[in-house]
């Protein structure tokens, strides 16, 4: 893998010393006979977003679904809070999952709730919360969050895009995770509201002190959001670095995705 | 999601009997999941009462309406036989054992199979294609005990219910139609039905519908769950729904009779 670094070498220095939350290593998983991840290396440090880009298939989901075990690896280490995901039972797997949260590209809000009770959902059902009040409150200060308090006893059906993207990033938020997995969070959204989703993401990272792997292919939500980015191609990342070292990449397949940046 | 996980060739490729012992195993362990779900986990009562009102108390209109015109049907249609044999006053005996017994539950199954079944399996299915089952998964959740367990023993709550209603919905049809050509009061024709049917014509009918309930919920869930990703598999698992259910339901009438005839009609 290429690692593209021109200015950045003091920065990466301390960001060394932070806990690692997600390590990677040597992964690996097939579909029948197509391999879609054949070896991929990450660290994900403590309070860092991380864009990966890639085109389309070449297993950036598949990547994250992992992590959460929704898909179980072919191969490969995978450690979140340095434990192995694969090697955990039911249990441990859904304590793991109150501390990751998951951003889907549609938003994946539960379409027979309204926003109110798409936020109540994870704080009675897996946070055993009881207490109306305290959910109430939550619930509230979720969406306040990302700015849609006003559409709090509205159906998914009756939003707009990115008013769901917005609701489905208060129901991860909710349960205060450590780690935040976006896929694809700008997808299908207007450039304006595309922008604001990319700085929500940002201000999620600062408020919460969050660390994420952000999947993306919009160049604008990977400069805002991103700490760092990682390039993957055939089921390996192929480039790692910041947003302007990697713009600089002689690279044929990282160039590609700068092509239209100025 | 991005990457396409089943690879068409491939699953050509896989004979027909495999494919067919694949499903069976994972009908095998989704039934198994869903009683460890039903003990080990909290129950979730607000959403199973919410599904008795959307499985019981929605149906009611069509078992209703479906019910009393069969009543009517059959009256009419069994009037000219029992006539030839001057046995019109068997009229509400025939009807009430051969609707208690058999026609009342299997048609009220089949439709409801039609109606809720596929209902089921399409709101499973389209959940799994906008990502909300793996969306409650990944949060910690269980979407099994919230979706499946409380669908599942609402239908099988529900079914046995609506069977009765229908029943006697289905009687009332038949007095009216009878009162259309003949002219019989009300508490004769009560008591001639009553008469007529005994613990061993409602027991094993009330019974029968329990399985029905449940074969209806289970294959409805069953498909929804694991319907492929992709606006066109929701349709599939609706459809898919419907069939199995209703095959599920002849399948479960046949047995039931065999045991209802070795316990109840030596």
């Amino acid at each position: 893998m290429e690692t593209v670094s021109t200015n950045t070498d003091q920065k990466d220095t301390s960001k060394s010393k932070k806990e690692v939350v997600i390590a990677i290593k040597g992964l690996k998983k097939s579909f029948g006979k197509k391999d879609v991840l054949k070896d991929i290396n990450l660290e994900l440090k403590r309070g860092e977003n991380i864009v990966v880009l890639g085109r389309s298939g070449t297993g950036k989901s598949v990547t994250i679904q992992c992590i959460v075990g929704l898909l179980k690896p072919d191969g490969g280490s995978l450690k979140v809070f340095d434990d192995e995901v694969a090697d955990m039972n039911d249990k441990e797997l859904k304590e793991l999952r109150i501390k990751i949260g998951f951003l889907f590209q549609s938003g994946a809000l539960y379409d027979s709730m309204t926003v109110r009770e798409n936020l109540e959902f994870p704080l009675t059902r897996v946070l055993k919360l009881t207490d109306q009040a305290e959910i109430d409150k939550r619930v509230e200060a979720a969406l306040d969050s990302v700015g849609l308090l006003e559409a709090i006893d509205k159906l998914p059906s009756d939003l707009s895009g990115g008013m769901r993207k917005r609701a489905g990033l208060a129901r991860t938020i909710i349960v205060n995770p450590e780690i935040i997995l976006y896929d694809e969070p700008t997808t299908g959204l207007d450039p304006i509201t595309s922008r604001e989703i990319s700085n929500l993401i940002l201000s999620i990272q600062k408020k919460y002190k969050t660390s994420s792997i952000i999947i993306t292919h919009d160049m604008e939500c990977a400069r805002i959001a991103g700490d760092s980015m990682m390039i993957m191609d055939d089921g390996a990342f192929i480039a790692e670095g910041t947003f302007d070292d990697l713009h600089e990449s002689n690279n044929k397949i990282v160039a590609s995705f700068f092509k239209d940046i100025l | 999601m991005e990457i396409n996980k089943g690879n068409m060739a491939e699953e050509m490729a896989v004979p027909g009997w495999k494919k067919w012992l694949e499903g069976v195993g994972d009908q095998v362990g989704f039934f198994i999941n869903f009683f460890r779900n039903i003990f080990t986990c909290g129950f979730e009562w607000s959403e199973f009462v919410r599904q008795c009102y959307e499985i019981g108390y929605r149906s009611l209109k069509l078992v209703g309406i479906t019910s009393f015109i069969m009543g009517v049907v059959l009256i009419v249609q069994l009037r000219p036989t029992l006539v030839a044999f001057g046995s019109t006053s068997m009229l509400p005996k025939t009807l009430a054992v051969s609707f208690i017994r058999e026609l009342g539950p299997v048609i009220i199954a089949i439709i409801c199979a039609g109606k809720i079944a596929s209902s089921i399996g399409a709101e499973l299915g389209s959940m799994k294609v906008t990502e909300q089952l793996d969306a409650m998964e990944v949060s910690g959740a269980n979407p099994l005990q919230y979706l499946v367990v409380t669908r599942i023993l609402a239908t099988t709550l529900m079914v046995p219910v609506l069977s009765v209603i229908g029943d006697i919905i289905g009687l009332f049809g038949g007095f009216l139609a009878l009162n259309l050509r003949d002219s019989m009061s009300f508490s004769l024709y009560f008591t001639k039905v009553v008469a007529s049917i005994d613990f061993s014509d409602f027991f094993p009918a009330v019974i029968k519908t329990i399985f029905f309930g449940f074969a209806i919920g289970f294959v409805g869930c069953y498909k929804g769950f694991h319907s492929n990703k992709g606006t066109e598999s929701v349709g599939i698992a609706a459809n898919s729904a419907v069939v199995t259910a209703s095959l599920w339901i002849f399948v479960i009438d046949a047995i039931a009779v065999q045991v209802t005839s070795l316990l109840f009609y030596k």
